[in-house]
């Protein structure tokens, strides 16, 4: 279940080049990031094998963004422009991510400024996250000693966490208000 | 706004008919991709669409409803043919000249910008650019027009990966900025998926799929399951193609929309446009168009 | 749904006011202008060499009437000029387009391909015609005094008719469309140079050998003197009003020692049916005591008579020549417009 892994803040070389091939800043160390306006803390990367549809990609990547604390509620996305020519992709489906973000309550567009978070992910208190590890723990022991390799047990997950998105019916991120009291987890 | 509408739309050459009951309605907004094998047709109808070539048989229309070849069409649609032709004695200097005396509309310094980020030079040659240099320069004095339409004719055929991924975002970066309508042909659908969101399948001439590549995703699945129960459900299923082993069989469906249950016994996945693709080449007879659902074979290939 | 909203277009009307012609001026030129250069330089070296050869002719004094060698030769080369520039000007306009693939590029443009071909021809063939002109001024200046008034050689023999200033314009811009056309249908630059230079020899052989004459009626007369430098379509020889062969004459003549074709100072009488620029004098130069043929045919009833074009009638040829030479053209290069626009792909 590979989501993008990966993911950079920005200020690498690939943000502010259009994919132009004049070979600017490729030397020694990490140019400054575009002067054009304020850049977006995170830059998007595509895995073409990973199976996942691209506009899915970029959605789970501003998730796993949020969760990790690379965007905070009021950083803005990287413009669609951007995304288009560094990766080389439709712009339709960056509108189409952006889109999908928009309905999860996760951004907000504003108009001639960009797309911006208002929202977090729910964070998971601590005690819970570690309650959850060791039950987890245990179901890997007793799968493992039920004859289940690693595959299989990837297999089994997968398959079951359908059925139970299915059964719920939703998409299933619950969503706090950026005002909200979070309990926050680092 | 169909940026090219075709309606039985035939080319015969001699006595070869190389394209032949064409029918497309290709929105704008959108990158629509010609996917098929050499000779399937898709330089005839790009040849048509931007009238080098006239119909011997049918319609066709660009921009909504205007005639392919009128001064209006010429105006609107910026044409990149295979292998990027260009006058090779020429310089990229002259040959910005060339093209802004050849139009009513020509941005000079929108193509000066982009050469200079390319690293082009403007007093080379034309013929001494390298393939990709080439392409990129035609593909700028086309954006240069400030067209409504792109139409590219395998423009990545010859061009590394590289220049293939520094083309591709140009002319992706241009659909952002001005909303250019894209089509593009190519023989080499893997390069496309990132892009095209529109899929025109084309096989010998006829055209075998057409859609948004979205809907396509939805309404197709493969049905993987015992072989011995494949052909009892083929009929039903409205298969596309199958494959089968000895105990396991692979069935490409086609929904129609509907979501049916998955037979007790078989598994459902979601199909790649690739896989998609492949499967309605191998099967001639099979087709997915708007329109009237066509007879579909269903054969099973071992 | 999932398009991109198209933010507002600048001004793409329903029909949009066409490029203006003028814009293809600085393209034609850029494109052609090694030929066009050519043209112009090897005329120009050529016009030179006719410069100094005509102010020797005028020098020396004009001792040498006659076709002779040198006139002949250079005729001959001068008679290339057209249909090499046809060849070289003409031909390669469209099927370089065509032979390059640039035609893709090219016919794509706002400007359209039927107009473009109008606005490549028409400065082209303006240009190799009045560079063709200007080469006849010279020719007709340099070699004139010994073209007209030459008892020998007719200035409307094919020789040299072709070279004067309005038939050496007519012929050149009837070669460039005759290589336009070739260009287009033929496609591939080489085959359609070659093409040019046959179709245009066709036409110029047809022309001098049976066409040329045809454009007045001509003059018959029985005298044996031919006013000098007239054209010979035709001789025959009759008897008391009927005709009667060349051996018979030739018998008749026999009986004074002199034969018809012999040359001689018994005098030439040409040989019946002689359609040869050359020698149309017929005045026989009596020997001393011997009989005056010609006085002696007459008395015998035998005339000859002669089917010609005089001199005098140069100008009004190069008119005519050169009149249906540029309607031909004109409908060749419109040949090729027509050609280009039902071309496919």
């Amino acid at each position: 279940m590979a989501i993008g892994k990966g993911i950079s803040p920005a200020g690498n070389a690939d943000a502010s080049s259009p994919g132009g091939g004049g070979g600017r800043g490729d030397g020694a160390g990490l140019p400054e990031a575009s002067t054009r306006g304020p850049a977006s803390p995170i830059e998007f990367r595509l895995d073409p094998a990973s199976g996942v549809p691209t506009y899915l990609q970029l959605v789970q990547q501003v998730e796993h963004a949020l969760r990790l604390g690379y965007l905070k509620p009021g950083d803005q996305l990287p413009k669609v422009r951007d995304v288009v020519a560094s990766l080389a992709i439709n712009p339709n489906t960056v509108l189409k991510a952006y889109r999908e973000l928009e309905t999860k309550g996760l951004t907000a567009g504003r108009p001639g400024q960009g797309t911006f978070i208002e929202a977090t992910l729910s964070q998971v208190a601590l005690p819970e996250l570690t309650g959850l590890r060791r039950s987890l723990l245990g179901w890997l022991a007793t799968a493992d000693t039920a004859g289940l390799d690693e595959d299989g047990i990837v297999a089994l997950f997968t398959s079951v966490l359908r059925d139970f998105h299915e059964r719920r019916g939703g998409t299933g991120d619950r969503r706090a208000p950026a005002s909200g009291a979070t309990e926050g987890v680092a | 706004m169909n940026v090219i509408e075709a309606a039985g739309l035939g080319k015969r050459y001699g006595s070869t008919w190389a394209l032949r009951e064409c029918t497309l309605a290709i929105p704008d907004g959108h990158v629509a991709a010609l996917v098929g094998p050499n000779g399937a047709g898709k330089t005839t109808l790009l040849n048509l669409a931007v009238g080098l070539a006239t119909p011997t048989a049918g319609t066709v229309s660009v921009l909504g409803g205007t005639r392919p070849g009128s001064p209006a069409a010429l105006d609107g649609i910026a044409f990149v043919a295979q292998d990027a032709p260009l006058h090779a004695n020429l310089s990229v200097a002259d040959t910005l000249h060339l093209t802004r005396n050849l139009n009513r509309r020509f941005d000079r310094g929108y193509a000066r910008a982009r050469l200079d980020e390319l690293g082009i030079p403007l007093t080379r040659k034309a013929g001494k650019l390298s393939g990709g240099q080439q392409a990129q320069l035609a593909l700028t004095l086309a954006l240069g027009r400030r067209p409504r339409l792109l139409v590219l004719d395998e423009p990545m055929a010859s061009l590394d990966p590289l220049a293939r991924h520094d083309f591709m975002a140009t002319a992706m970066t241009a659909m952002a900025d001005d909303g250019v309508s894209v089509v593009l042909s190519s023989h080499v659908l893997t390069e496309l998926e990132r892009v095209a969101d529109y899929l025109v399948l084309m096989s010998r001439g006829s055209v075998q799929v057409a859609g948004e590549v979205d809907d396509l995703l939805a309404s197709h699945r493969v049905l993987t399951g015992p072989a011995a129960e494949a052909g009892r459900y083929a009929e039903r299923l409205g298969v596309v193609h199958a494959r089968r082993g000895g105990a396991q069989a692979h069935l490409l469906v086609r929904t129609n929309g509907s979501t049916d249950p998955v037979p007790p016994g078989w598994e459902a996945h979601p199909v790649s446009l690739e896989e998609l693709a492949l499967a309605y080449l191998r099967e001639p007879g099979a087709a997915s168009l708007p329109g009237p659902v066509r007879a579909e074979r269903t054969e099973v290939s071992p | 749904m999932t398009a991109l909203t198209l933010p507002a277009q600048p001004g793409h009307e329903a029909s949009p006011r066409p490029v203006p012609w003028r814009r293809m001026a600085w393209i034609t030129w850029r494109q052609h202008r090694l030929a066009v250069a050519g043209v112009v330089a090897v005329l120009g070296a050529v016009s030179v060499y006719l410069y100094i050869t005509g102010e020797q002719l005028r020098h020396q004094g004009f001792i040498s009437y006659g076709a002779g060698p040198v006139l002949s030769i250079t005729a001959v080369l001068f008679q290339a000029i057209p249909p090499l520039i046809g060849a070289f000007v003409g031909a390669p306009v469209l099927a370089r387009e065509l032979e390059t693939g640039t035609f893709r590029f090219t016919w794509t443009q706002g400007f359209g391909r039927a107009r473009w071909t109008v606005a490549t021809l028409a400065p082209l063939a303006l240009a190799v015609t009045i560079a063709a002109a200007a080469f006849g001024l010279v020719f007709s200046w340099s070699y004139g005094p010994q073209i007209i008034g030459n008892p020998v050689l007719s200035p409307l023999a094919a020789t040299t008719f072709d070279l004067h200033e309005v038939t050496l314009a007519g012929w050149t811009l009837v070669a460039f469309a005759i290589g336009s056309v070739a260009g287009i249908a033929i496609r591939r630059v080489v085959p359609a140079m070659f093409a040019t230079l046959v179709a245009w020899s066709g036409l110029a052989v047809l022309t001098g050998a049976f066409l040329r004459r045809h454009y007045q009626a001509p003059l018959v007369t029985s005298n044996f003197t031919l006013p000098d430098g007239a054209w010979i379509e035709s001789q025959r020889w009759a008897q008391d009003g009927h005709p009667v062969s060349l051996s018979a004459v030739d018998q008749v003549l026999q009986k004074i020692g002199a034969t018809v074709a012999a040359p001689g100072h018994l005098g030439q009488l040409p040989a019946a049916g002689s359609q040869s620029a050359a020698g149309s004098q017929s005045a026989p130069a009596p020997g001393p005591g011997s009989v005056n043929p010609a006085q002696y045919l007459l008395h015998h009833g035998i005339t000859q008579l002669t089917t010609y074009q005089p001199a005098s009638r140069l100008w009004p040829f190069q008119w005519i020549e050169g009149g249906w030479l540029l309607a031909l053209s004109l409908l060749l290069m419109a040949a090729a417009v027509w050609l280009v626009l039902r071309r496919a792909a």
